[in-house]
C-alpha cells in the first residue's frame, strides 16, 4: 500500500534548518557563561574539596547526562517498537530515529571528560589520581584495574561504538525502506531488535556505573543503571511530545501524528514517571533499611548542606505532581496540557541529574547553580542543534513503512 | 409437592416487546448502522459482536465511564488505609523496636501502602465494572431469538431498547430497516417461567445435605467416645523400625541402642577436639579441664558456688532465701560478670602463648575482623562503647548490660586462650562467633585485642623511631 503525501509536509520547516548553527553557537556560549558563574564561588578553606574546576566539571557531567539519557531513551524506544512489532508508533518512529542518531555527535561531547582524565585531574573522578585517594574501597577498585583512566576510556569507547552502531543499522535500514518500501527491511530490524536490546541494557547500565556512579566510588548500587534508564525514558517521551507538537505547530505532520499518538506518548511518560519513582524508592528503601554506613553515605551527602531541599523536592517535583497531573486521559489528549507536563518533566529530569551529580562537588552554592542551569540550557540547545542537523533532508516520517496505515487509523478505546 | 396447583393454561397473551434487533454480517455495516442510530438520538442501545470492534463506543455514542475516578478514589483509600494502619499498629498501639527503626510511618510503610493501593484499585475495577454494567444478569430478552446465538460466532447485532426515551416501535423498525440489515427482528420478552425447575431444586438440596456429612461426622467424633484403638493412617510412619537415643535393644549384648565409639577410631570433626589451636586450652591437662567445666555447669544451673557440694544437696544460700523468685535465680548467672566478677571464672588450662607465630598479616586480619564483628558493641577502641551499645543503652536504659571493656583489668589479665574461648563460645549476652569466624580469624582478633590493650599503656619507646613523626601529625 502506497501513501500519497505532500513532500512539503513531512520535511523540517525551512526556517528551522538554518537555526542549527545558531543554536549550536548559542549553546556553546551558554556553557561558557555558565562556567564563568561558578568562578563566583565563595572562597573555602578546603581548596581540595571545593573549587571552581570541581563544580564546573560536575556541572558539565550532569548536563551531559541530561541530554545523553534522552538520546539513549530514543535508541531503546526504536528497538522496543521493533521487538514488539508495534504498528501505532510507525508514524512517529522517525523522530525517535533522528533523536538516537545524535549519539555520534554526543560522543564528541564526552571527549572533554576523557581529556580531563588524561590531564591527571581528580576534580571529577577522585579515583583518577591514586595518590590522593584515601578510601581503601576506592583503592581496591583502582588496584583491581577497573577504575583506571585507560580502561575507563576504552569502556566509554565501547559503549559509544555499540550505540552508534545499533543506531546506524536501524536508521539506515529505515532510510532504505523510504525508497524501496521493502517489508524485509522491517523483518530484518525485528530480527536484530531483540539481541540489540540486550546489548543496550548492559552497555547503558555500565555507562551509568562508570560515568555517574564512579564520581563517588565508595558507594555502589546495582540498580543504578536502571535508575538512569528510567529517568532517560521519561525524559525521552517528554522530548518526543514537544518535538511532535512543535512540528505540528509549524504545519508539518498534520494528519500523521494524531491525538491518539499524543495520548500514547503521554501514557508512556506517565508510566515512566511511575517507574522512575519505583526504582528510586527501591534503591532508597534497601539502603535505608540496612543502614550500613558505607551504603548510606551517598544519601547523607544529598541530605545535608542545602541539598536536602532538592532531595525532598524531587518527591513532589519528579513524582507526585506530574503523576497526578498526567493521570487523566483528558490531559494526555489535550495538546497544551501535555506540552506543559512535558516541559515540567524535562525540568524534573534536569533536577534529577543535578541531584545525582552536583552534591559530590560540595554544598549548595546559589550563583554557581544558576550557571549550572544556564549550562543545562546550553546543552539542550546543542542537543536540539544536533537533532536539526540530523533531521535536515530526511523525511520526518518513515514514508513507506508497511505498518504506517495501521498507525494512521489507530485509536485508543474509550474507557 | 403434589398439592401445588398446576399452572393455569394461560390465555394467549402476546409477549411484551423489548425492542428491535438488527443483524449484520460484518463490523463495518454495524458501525455505519450504529452511527445512524446514535445520530437519531437513541441512547438505550447496545451492540453485540464476536470480537472487540474498534470505535464501536464512539459509534454508539457511549459516554466515558466514571469507573477510573471510582478506582482512583479506591486506590487513595487503600493508600491511606495502609498508612493509617501502620501508624496505629507500630506507632501507637504496639510500639516495638524493629531493626532500630523509628515508630510509625517510615519508608518501610510505602510498600504496604503501594500494595493496598493496588489491591483496593483492582477489586474496585472488577466489581465496579460488574456493578456499572448491571452484572451478573442471568437472562436477557435478546436471548429468546435463536439467531442471536451467532453473536459469539460470526454475526454482529445492533439492539435498540424499548425503554429509550424516544422509542417508537414503528420509527425504530423503519430506521433499522434503512441500514439494510441481514435480518430485523423484534425482541420479545422472555416468557419462560422464572421459578427454579424442580430437579435442580432437589439436586441443590441434596448437595447441601451431602456437604453437611463430613461436618456431622467430625461433630459426632468430637462429642462422643469410642473404645476402638486410634486409627493410624500411615502405620509404618507412626511406628518406624528404628531406635532412638537412650532406648534399649536386644541386638547388642550390652542392651544399648546408642553405640559407643569403636576403640582406636577418630570420627569426623573430632580431630579439632584435641588441638589447642581449636580450643584455646590444652586438652592434655584433661583432669583440671573437666573440673573446670563441671564448676561452670554447676554455676550455670544456679545450684551454688560450691561445686563440690553436689547437685543433690541444697546449698545454704537456697535454704536461706526459699522464696527467691525463679526468674531472678535463672537470670543471674546469665548476666556477664561485672569487673572483678562474682561469677566463677572458667578454670581451664588456658594457652598463655599463641599456638602459632603471629605475623603482621595476622594483625591486619584481626583488625579487619574486629572492626566487622566486634566493634559494633565493643567499639573501635574496645571500651565497650560501640554504636549498638550506645543506642541500646539509650533505648533500654537499665535493662541493657553494656559489653565488657576490653581494657578492664580482668580482661587485661586473661590469657590469650581464654579470650579465644570467649570468642568461640560466647559469654553472657555475647553470642558465639564460631560460625562466622574461622579459628585462624579468631586468633587474629585475639592478637588485635592484645595489641589494643598494649596500646593503652604504650610508652614512646614502643614506637619505632621512624614512625614517631606520625604521632604528632594526627594529634
Amino acid at each position: 500500500m502506497s501513501l500519497h503525501y505532500d513532500q512539503e509536509t513531512i520535511e523540517l520547516p525551512r526556517s528551522w534548518k538554518s537555526k542549527a548553527s545558531v543554536l549550536f553557537a548559542a549553546g556553546l556560549a551558554l556553557l561558557v557563561i555558565g562556567a564563568v558563574f561558578s568562578l563566583f564561588m565563595p572562597p573555602s578553606g578546603k581548596a581540595d574539596e571545593q573549587s571552581a574546576l570541581r563544580f564546573v566539571t560536575h556541572s558539565y557531567l550532569a548536563n551531559y547526562m541530561f541530554v545523553v539519557t534522552i538520546a539513549l531513551g530514543a535508541l531503546f524506544f526504536v528497538l522496543v517498537q521493533h521487538v514488539a512489532r508495534a504498528g501505532w508508533s510507525s508514524s512517529i518512529r522517525r523522530i525517535a530515529e533522528l533523536l538516537m542518531s545524535t549519539l555520534p555527535f554526543l560522543a564528541v561531547l564526552f571527549v572533554p571528560i576523557v581529556v580531563l582524565l588524561y590531564a591527571n585531574s581528580n576534580a571529577l573522578y577522585e579515583w583518577n589520581v591514586r595518590d590522593k585517594v584515601h578510601s581503601s574501597v576506592i583503592l581496591s577498585k583502582i588496584d583491581a584495574g577497573y577504575l583506571t583512566r585507560n580502561y575507563f576510556t576504552l569502556r566509554a569507547l565501547v559503549y559509544f561504538s555499540v550505540w552508534v552502531f545499533m543506531g546506524a543499522v536501524f536508521f539506515n535500514l529505515s532510510r532504505q525502506q523510504d525508497s524501496s518500501g521493502d517489508v524485509e527491511l522491517t523483518q530484518k530490524r525485528q530480527k536484530w531488535s531483540g539481541p540489540f536490546i540486550m546489548v543496550f541494557a548492559l552497555s547503558a547500565s555500565f555507562a551509568a556505573f562508570d560515568w555517574v556512579m564512579s564520581i563517588d566510588a565508595d558507594w555502589f548500587s546495582t540498580i543504578f543503571g536502571v535508575y538512569i534508564f528510567a529517568a532517560g525514558m521519561m525524559a525521552f517521551f517528554a522530548t518526543m511530545i514537544l518535538i511532535c507538537l512543535s512540528l505540528q505547530q509549524a504545519g508539518k505532520l498534520q494528519k500523521l501524528v494524531t491525538v491518539e499518538h499524543y495520548h500514547d506518548m503521554g501514557k508512556f511518560m506517565f508510566g515512566f514517571i511511575m517507574f522512575w519513582s519505583y526504582i528510586a524508592f527501591s534503591q532508597l528503601l534497601l539502603y535505608w533499611y540496612a543502614n550500613v554506613p558505607e551504603e548510606t553515605n551517598w544519601f547523607r551527602e544529598r541530605l545535608i548542606d542545602g541539598w536536602q531541599y532538592l532531595a525532598y523536592g524531587l518527591i513532589p517535583l519528579h513524582f507526585a505532581i506530574p503523576f497526578l497531573g498526567t493521570i487523566s486521559r483528558h490531559v494526555r489528549r489535550h495538546r497544551a496540557g501535555l506540552a506543559f507536563w512535558a516541559v515540567w518533566v524535562l525540568f524534573a529530569h534536569w533536577l534529577d541529574m543535578t541531584f545525582l551529580v552536583i552534591p559530590n562537588a560540595g554544598p549548595v552554592q546559589m550563583i554557581p547553580l544558576v550557571g549550572h542551569f544556564l549550562g543545562g540550557l546550553g546543552m539542550l540547545a546543542i542537543f536540539i542543534a544536533f537533532f536539526l542537523v540530523r533531521a535536515s533532508n530526511v523525511p520526518l516520517v518513515a514514508v513507506r513503512d508497511p505498518r504506517l496505515p495501521e498507525a494512521l487509523t489507530y485509536s485508543n478505546p474509550i474507557l | 409437592m403434589s398439592d401445588q396447583k398446576p399452572r393455569k393454561p394461560a390465555e394467549p397473551k402476546p409477549p411484551r416487546s423489548c425492542g428491535w434487533m438488527a443483524e449484520f454480517s460484518n463490523e463495518h455495516d454495524l458501525l455505519v448502522a450504529s452511527r445512524k442510530v446514535r445520530d437519531a438520538g437513541y441512547t438505550k442501545t447496545d451492540a453485540f459482536t464476536p470480537f472487540p470492534v474498534h470505535g464501536i463506543d464512539e459509534a454508539l455514542g457511549i459516554k466515558p465511564t466514571i469507573l477510573p475516578f471510582i478506582v482512583l478514589c479506591a486506590g487513595l483509600t487503600g493508600l491511606f488505609t495502609a498508612l493509617l494502619m501502620q501508624w496505629w499498629m507500630n506507632g501507637v498501639d504496639y510500639k516495638y523496636i524493629i531493626s532500630a527503626k523509628p515508630f510509625g510511618i517510615t519508608p518501610a510503610s510505602i510498600p504496604v501502602g503501594f500494595e493496598l493501593t493496588i489491591l483496593f484499585s483492582a477489586f474496585t475495577s472488577v466489581f465496579g465494572m460488574l456493578g456499572l454494567n448491571g452484572l451478573p444478569r442471568f437472562s436477557n430478552a435478546i436471548f429468546t431469538n435463536p439467531r442471536f446465538d451467532r453473536a459469539t460466532d460470526d454475526k454482529f447485532f445492533l439492539y435498540v431498547d424499548s425503554r429509550d426515551r424516544y422509542y417508537n416501535r414503528d420509527s425504530v423498525r423503519e430506521l433499522l430497516g434503512s441500514t439494510q440489515p441481514e435480518s430485523l427482528d423484534e425482541v420479545l420478552e422472555d416468557a419462560s417461567p422464572t421459578t427454579l425447575p424442580r430437579p435442580i431444586w432437589l439436586a441443590s438440596l441434596l448437595l447441601v445435605l451431602a456437604g453437611l456429612i463430613p461436618a456431622a461426622i467430625v461433630l459426632n467424633m468430637r462429642a462422643g467416645f469410642s473404645d476402638l484403638p486410634r486409627w493410624h493412617v500411615f502405620f509404618d510412619m507412626d511406628f518406624q523400625p528404628k531406635k532412638k537415643p537412650q532406648q534399649t535393644t536386644t541386638i547388642f549384648a550390652d542392651g544399648r541402642s546408642m553405640r559407643p565409639q569403636v576403640e582406636g577410631t577418630v570420627a569426623r570433626g573430632q580431630l579439632t577436639e584435641q588441638d589447642p589451636f581449636y580450643l584455646g586450652w590444652d586438652p592434655d591437662k584433661k583432669v583440671s579441664a573437666i573440673e573446670g567445666e563441671t564448676k561452670r555447669f554447676v554455676s550455670v544451673q544456679g545450684v551454688g558456688q560450691d561445686a563440690t557440694a553436689g547437685a543433690a544437696s541444697p546449698t545454704p544460700q537456697d535454704s536461706a532465701t526459699p522464696a527467691q523468685p525463679p526468674a531472678d535465680g535463672g537470670a543471674t548467672p546469665m548476666q556477664p560478670p561485672a569487673d572483678g566478677g562474682a561469677a566463677p571464672a572458667l578454670d581451664l588450662p588456658w594457652l598463655e602463648r599463641f599456638p602459632f607465630e603471629p605475623s603482621d598479616a595476622d594483625l591486619k586480619l584481626g583488625k579487619t575482623k574486629f572492626e566487622i564483628y566486634c566493634s559494633a558493641c565493643h567499639g573501635y577502641s574496645g571500651y565497650g562503647d560501640g554504636l549498638v551499645s550506645k543506642r541500646a543503652a539509650s533505648l533500654l536504659q537499665d535493662t541493657w548490660t553494656p559489653p565488657t571493656s576490653l581494657h578492664a583489668d580482668r580482661v587485661q589479665k586473661q590469657p590469650v586462650g581464654q579470650i579465644f574461648h570467649t570468642i568461640s563460645k560466647g559469654q553472657g549476652k555475647m553470642a558465639s562467633y564460631a560460625s562466622s569466624l574461622t579459628p585462624k580469624e579468631r586468633w587474629a582478633i585475639v592478637l588485635y585485642v592484645k595489641a589494643l590493650q598494649r596500646s593503652r599503656n604504650a610508652k614512646i619507646d614502643d614506637i619505632p623511631v621512624e614512625q614517631r613523626s606520625n604521632l604528632t601529625e594526627t594529634k
